[in-house]
């Protein structure tokens, strides 16, 4: 919540107000318009003149609209303040004065914006802009008070100390001249101009001090004097509302020796008047200046009016002297410390839930600041005695200890070195750490045969070793090797090797890369080939050339004439030979063959041709290599046609 | 003593040390500087081991120990079995347990006298519990988290729990502990007290983003140091801290 209202924007005076509001028209829109100019033209250059002006104004009117607080949105506390100070009705008429001019300058603005659309020329669009802007003028003129009353108030209210309402408050009143103010002074920092005469404070005074980590604000008011509430005047009700409306502990000054210019009788009497707004307040009766007169010093009739105040239980007396300061710290500590429980026991009771426990962010914080305590006796423990006389460890010590980190940085550092693992080994024996010990041997786990008998087994085993060994149990004769077998063996060794060297070489020849696997039988020979082959085994050559010869299909047109459409005529069906060469010509259907089944002769044949077809296959499936029977595709975009920069014509050379 | 430290730019000191009254067990970082802060606070005081369980870092959330026993996992090798039985003195019993909730050091929370296990844990393991630790062993929730070992730190001179913990939760554990437990927080608040921080009777480690609030919260709670035993929250500071922070 608020609680100052120092950024108020500073309002002018009327005459500052026209001015600004004018000059700024004239700044910010074009001055230059001509007769000769079209007159829609003319018309809109009034027109947003007129506007223009009208804007400012009513901006600047609802800046100064917004920049006052709203009475019934503040506290009440400020409210009332303000109330006291400035006079609430007049505040308000002010404020809905500048708000009715608003209104008129926006009303004034419709009109002679709406005259001027019907204005003939330039000079009755001038007229018009002139009369109207004249109206705004004479309507914020018209303002002239209630702009100066207001900037009154702002500065006033930006003087006024930050008091807020609901924080930790000690609120100290009485009297005039009773030494209120003193005592703010003593326990805070704050300037408070203290003098010998009633009414020197005339307005609150806040000053803060801390107490328990908590800030408090203290509030110093002007003296009260008994009569009743209308005959206060400004001075006095500013004191009345902070009693009334602040959440405060309440320290009700008094003067016994009377210095202040009023009798006990008086002061007793104005506390029982304005005792009804102490109501669910902490309340102290503050006894000052008891350097000069105690109460033990007043006379019966006195005391026991005191004695009547207190004895209701819920104010209780203090006794301080501001210029011995005597007793200031004591006052001050009851007061805050009763407001602080009443303050923590309210917000325990508003923050509770049925069951009596605070839930919600309060709960939270018990929560947090709860240490559980155990009903029983404390639990044992066990600190070595080493750690009582353990001196601490200090990196400056020329002596200190070397650390691992000392031996990491000697030897090079994070990354480099590698701390010894076995180094704190208790093993009995120091020399025992660095052991090296198989984790697995011959295939099995040490570790599931360690066991705490090992020793014992392990000396019998030796034992038993021992005794076969003294027995000639090992000294069996070895057989050797005959040197026919070496030999054969030396043999097949080589016969592996040089198979191996060839298979080698045949996988290197090979240069089939993706092209069909076809038999050697299926492929086409030349016919030197063939008679390279015959000649080799003895045949005679030339029948077999001049057979493959004319067998042979030369390419191009055929040289002969075609014997089969020949000088026959092939309506003749009397002669038989072209009866069965057009029967041959004709394709026949063929009978539906069963593939799997045909050529072979029964089941077992059948099954055994399955069972070579996929012998075959093994291999090639078993290195997944790509085969002839594999799809292949094809790259799509040759990447050298479409990759890099392309000029004219590159597309599809390059 | 409480001393902040930090595992290669990890807060978590918990997840990577496991500190009793007779032994601690740090992680195998790249760097000696974590070791080393076990080290010059320690010295030779207890043996302090660098170990790694199921050939990972979180030493500390695997295994769970106090002064008589340690237990570890069923991920754990036989060869780092080994290499903790040579390193740890002989008083210290070491068990391999088979557990489906394998990180045990976020499933059991346990003191000298005391262990607070997660509700789920097998019937033999709280057996083993028992016998290798030499516990009373009490299956209980920490501010309705399972994870006990993660939630709850604690010594033989007292103990933190999450933040969040009710008012009777703490009542209620403290009574079956028997030591005093305030809720608070570690590493600039995080709520994860057991694995940010690891503490026996005399020396508590946190991480490096601890607060000095919450380093004197762990000193006073632990009796670490000179202070005398109680929270932040005792005495005449009650009141300001529910006038400020409500």
């Amino acid at each position: 919540m608020k609680t100052t209202w120092k950024d108020i924007a500073p309002v002018p005076t009327s005459q500052e107000f026209l001015d600004i509001v004018l000059s700024r028209t004239q700044r910010q829109l074009p001055t230059q318009i001509r007769a000769g100019f079209k007159i829609s033209r003319i018309r809109g250059f009034y027109t947003r003149k007129v506007k223009y002006t009208q804007e400012t104004f009513c901006e600047k009117f609802q800046a100064i609209l917004d920049g006052f607080p709203r009475l019934q949105d503040i506290h009440p506390f400020h409210k009332d303040l303000m109330n006291t100070l400035y006079d609430a009705d007049h505040f308000r008429i002010a404020l809905g004065q500048v708000s009715t001019a608003k209104h008129l300058i926006e009303t004034v603005s419709r009109d002679y914006v709406r005259l001027i659309k019907y204005a003939q020329s330039l000079f009755q669009c001038k007229q018009l802009k002139r009369a109207g802007l004249g109206r705004m003028a004479t309507i914020c003129r018209r303002l002239k008070d209630p702009l100066v009353y207001l900037e009154q108030v702002r500065q006033h209210l930006g003087r006024l100390p930050s008091i807020d309402p609901n924080t930790r408050t000690l609120l100290i009143c009485g009297y005039p001249n009773v030494g209120k103010s003193s005592f703010l002074k003593n326990i805070t920092r704050a300037d408070v101009d203290v003098q010998p005469y009633a009414f020197t404070t005339k307005s609150l005074f806040v000053g803060h001090f801390d107490y328990k980590y908590l800030r408090f604000q203290a509030i110093d008011t002007p003296g009260i004097l008994d009569h009743p509430l209308e005959e206060m005047n400004t001075i006095e009700m500013q004191s009345i509302t902070a009693v009334a409306h602040l959440r405060s502990a309440i320290l009700y000054f008094m003067d016994l020796s009377e210095q202040c210019g009023y009798s006990v009788a008086d002061q007793i009497k104005l506390f029982h008047s304005i005792r009804p707004l102490f109501a669910n307040k902490v309340v102290y009766l503050v006894v000052n200046k008891i350097d000069v007169r105690r109460p033990e010093d007043l006379d019966p009739e006195e005391q026991e009016q005191i004695q009547e105040i207190l004895k209701s239980g819920d104010v209780e007396m203090l006794q301080v002297s501001c210029t011995t300061t005597e007793g200031v710290t004591a006052v001050k500590n009851a007061a805050c410390d009763k407001l602080l429980a009443e303050r923590v026991s309210q917000k325990l009771k508003s923050s509770s839930n049925t069951a009596g426990t605070p839930g919600g962010r309060l709960g939270d914080v018990l929560a947090r600041i709860h240490v559980a305590q155990p009903m029983g006796g404390v639990r044992e423990t066990f600190i070595p005695d080493a750690v009582k006389d353990l001196k601490k460890y200090d990196k400056d010590d020329p002596n200190r200890r070397r650390l691992e980190r000392d031996l990491e940085e000697e030897n090079g550092g994070a990354g480099v070195y590698n701390f010894d693992m076995k180094r704190d080994y208790t093993l009995g024996d120091a020399d025992w750490n660095h052991d090296k010990i198989p984790e697995v041997w011959n295939g099995r786990n040490i570790y599931d045969f360690v066991d705490p008998d090992i020793e014992t087994k392990l000396a019998a085993l030796e034992e038993e070793e021992e005794k076969l060994e003294a027995d000639g149990y090992y000294n069996s004769d070895e057989s050797v090797e005959d040197a026919e077998d070496a030999d054969t063996r030396m043999k097949a060794d080589l016969i592996r090797e040089k198979r191996v060297l060839m298979k080698n070489d045949a996988k290197m020849r090979k240069s089939l890369k993706n092209r069909a696997q076809i038999p050697r039988s299926a492929k086409s020979k030349k016919l030197s080939q063939l008679e390279r082959g015959l000649d080799s085994a003895g045949y005679d050559i030339d029948a077999a050339g001049d057979r493959a010869r004319s067998q042979t299909q030369s390419r191009g047109r055929s040289l002969v004439r075609d014997d089969a459409g020949g000088e026959d005529d092939a309506m003749d069906l009397d002669d038989p030979r072209a009866a069965i060469a057009r029967a041959k010509s004709r394709a026949r259907s063929t009978a539906a063959t069963d593939r799997r089944n045909d050529g072979v002769t029964d089941e077992t044949a059948r099954t055994k041709a399955d069972r070579l077809f996929k012998l075959g296959q093994k291999k090639m499936n078993r290195m997944a290599r790509q085969g002839e029977a594999d799809r292949h595709t094809t790259a799509s975009l040759p990447k050298h046609l479409y990759t890099g920069k392309r000029t004219i014509g590159k597309t599809q050379r390059r | 003593m409480a001393v902040r430290a930090q595992f290669e730019n990890s807060n978590e000191v918990g997840v990577f040390a496991r500190l009793t009254n007779s032994y601690a067990i740090v992680a195998v970082g790249a760097s000696e500087n974590f070791y080393s802060v076990f080290e010059s606070e320690l010295q030779d005081v207890i043996p302090i081991c660098h170990a790694t369980i199921a050939g990972t870092r979180i030493v500390g959330r695997l295994t769970v120990g106090n002064r008589k026993g340690l237990l570890v996992p069923t991920t754990t090798t036989d060869q780092e079995l080994q290499h903790l039985r040579n390193t740890l003195p002989d008083s210290v019993k070491i068990q391999r347990i088979e557990e489906r909730l394998s990180a045990l050091g976020n499933v059991i929370c346990c003191n000298d006298h005391v262990a607070i296990v997660h509700p789920d844990l097998e019937r033999e393991t709280e057996e083993i519990i028992a016998d290798v630790l030499g516990v009373e062993v009490f299956r209980q929730t920490v501010a309705d988290n399972v994870l006990t070992g993660s939630y709850m730190s604690l010594s033989n001179q007292g103990g933190i729990v999450h933040p969040k913990t009710s008012i009777r939760d703490q009542d209620e554990l403290s009574s079956l502990l028997q030591v005093p437990l305030v809720a608070g927080s570690v590493n600039r608040g995080s709520p994860v007290v057991g694995a940010g921080m690891v503490v026996n009777d005399w020396l508590a480690v946190t991480g490096l983003d601890t607060t000095a609030t919450e380093l004197s919260v762990i000193e006073s709670v632990f009796r670490l140091g000179e202070m005398a035993p109680g929270g932040a929250g005792q005495g005449p500071n009650k009141e300001s801290i529910v006038e400020s922070f409500y």
